[in-house]
């Protein structure tokens, strides 16, 4: 009261309000990181590791037309693990070498089918089709299938997925 | 550049005004425990800002409740964190409201002319215990499980009414899914527009009327 404030010191009120922002924004900010970092998580999760996913016994792919095998892996969403059916389609020329391709359109991500009659795979919903090696033929599709590594134990194929 | 901003935007919208009303308006020569209507109402924010970020991964189902808890709380970064601010805030919602209202009977602050201020008020300090009745079933563990068997129970104990309470606090005879499902509708968004609302008036009878100074001897 009694002293005028002096040049150099800051007025009492404009220090308090100065401070009230000041702490005011620390707080904000204590709310704001752990906020973000908690909202944004799951975006940031890598994809779960891949593993050898057994398809079934070699024997039973036919030469030179797709053979639709199924397997079912294990995925794990937040706090629940489902168990997903993993369609491939396998292919080989000569009963050694193998080439599976995932069923899933690189269109939009509808399944194909493999139309025998056809000799192509067709996806239902904007008429992709594909040859028997997953090339592009007609249709939106901007590339051919995508394929899975495979190896061969003994006589049972595998591939690499998750 | 900011003044110029605050100007522009102050002719047209003149929020100056309402700033100055709000925040610099005058009051009284009192102490701190004035400060705990405040406190409360920070704590308030701490409770809507850190439920609304766990709607975000909480399931309100029998399947799902607990797990998606656990997930926030083990899995997610700083999702202890904000779960824990919302568990502790909870009860310091309840002793700050209430201490609050022991400050407003000790002054005398509840009299003409704030009668509806302190009427708000009571209504606010239901309001904040039924958030902490619902939410306290949401986890969906053994304690939340037995505790709403228990307060429901407790409920039922009021004459005549008593079991129509406890079917309409249930949604039926048995603590089920039902049950889980209403109390979050009830604790996300029928006791969520109420605090709002009354926090609404509480607040504008506060600045319309202005605080009451502490009594004096001989006044």
């Amino acid at each position: 009261m009694g002293f005028p404030p002096s040049e150099k010191s800051m007025p009492r009120r404009q220090f308090l309000s100065l401070a009230t922002w000041a702490i005011g924004g620390l707080i904000g900010l204590a709310y704001a990181i752990p906020g973000v970092a908690y909202l944004i998580s799951p975006a940031l999760q890598k994809a779960s590791e891949k593993n050898w996913i057994p398809l079934g016994s070699t024997s039973k792919v036919e030469l030179g037309t797709p053979t639709l095998f199924r397997a079912n892996i294990e995925r794990r969403s937040g706090w629940i693990v489902n168990q997903e059916e993993i369609s491939v389609y396998v292919l080989t020329e000569d009963g050694r070498d193998f080439i599976a391709m995932s069923n899933v359109c690189t269109h939009l991500g509808c399944r194909v089918r493999w139309i025998a009659d056809e000799d192509r795979f067709f996806c239902p919903c904007h008429n992709g089709q594909f040859d028997r090696q997953g090339n592009v033929i007609s249709g939106p599709p901007p590339h051919a299938l995508d394929r899975y590594e495979v190896r061969v134990e003994g006589d049972e194929m595998q591939v690499l997925g998750g | 550049m900011t003044t110029n901003v605050m100007d522009w935007l102050d002719e047209r919208v003149g929020w100056r005004a309402i700033w100055t009303m709000i925040f610099l308006r005058k009051i009284p020569k009192v102490n701190w425990l004035y400060t705990l209507g405040s406190a409360t109402l920070f704590v308030a924010v701490n409770q809507i800002v850190t439920g609304i970020l766990l709607t975000i991964y909480y399931v309100p189902t029998p399947d799902h409740a607990y797990d998606s808890v656990q997930y926030i709380t083990t899995q997610l970064p700083a999702g202890w964190l904000i779960r824990g601010l919302h568990h502790w805030g909870a009860s310091a919602m309840v002793v700050l409201a209430v201490i609050h209202m022991l400050r407003v009977i000790f002054y005398g602050s509840y009299k003409f002319p704030r009668e509806m201020t302190w009427f708000t008020g009571v209504g606010l300090l239901l309001v904040v215990l039924g958030f902490g009745f619902t939410g306290y079933l949401l986890p969906w563990d053994q304690k939340a499980f037995w505790a709403t068997t228990v307060g429901t129970r407790i409920a039922q104990v009021t004459p005549l009414i008593g079991d129509s309470i406890l079917k309409l606090l249930r949604g039926g005879s048995d603590l089920s899914a039902v049950t889980l499902a209403r109390f979050y509708g009830g604790h996300v968004w029928f006791l969520p527009v109420a605090l709002m609302g009354l926090v609404s008036i509480h607040l504008y009878l506060i600045i319309r009327i202005g605080i009451s100074a502490v009594p004096h001897r001989g006044e």
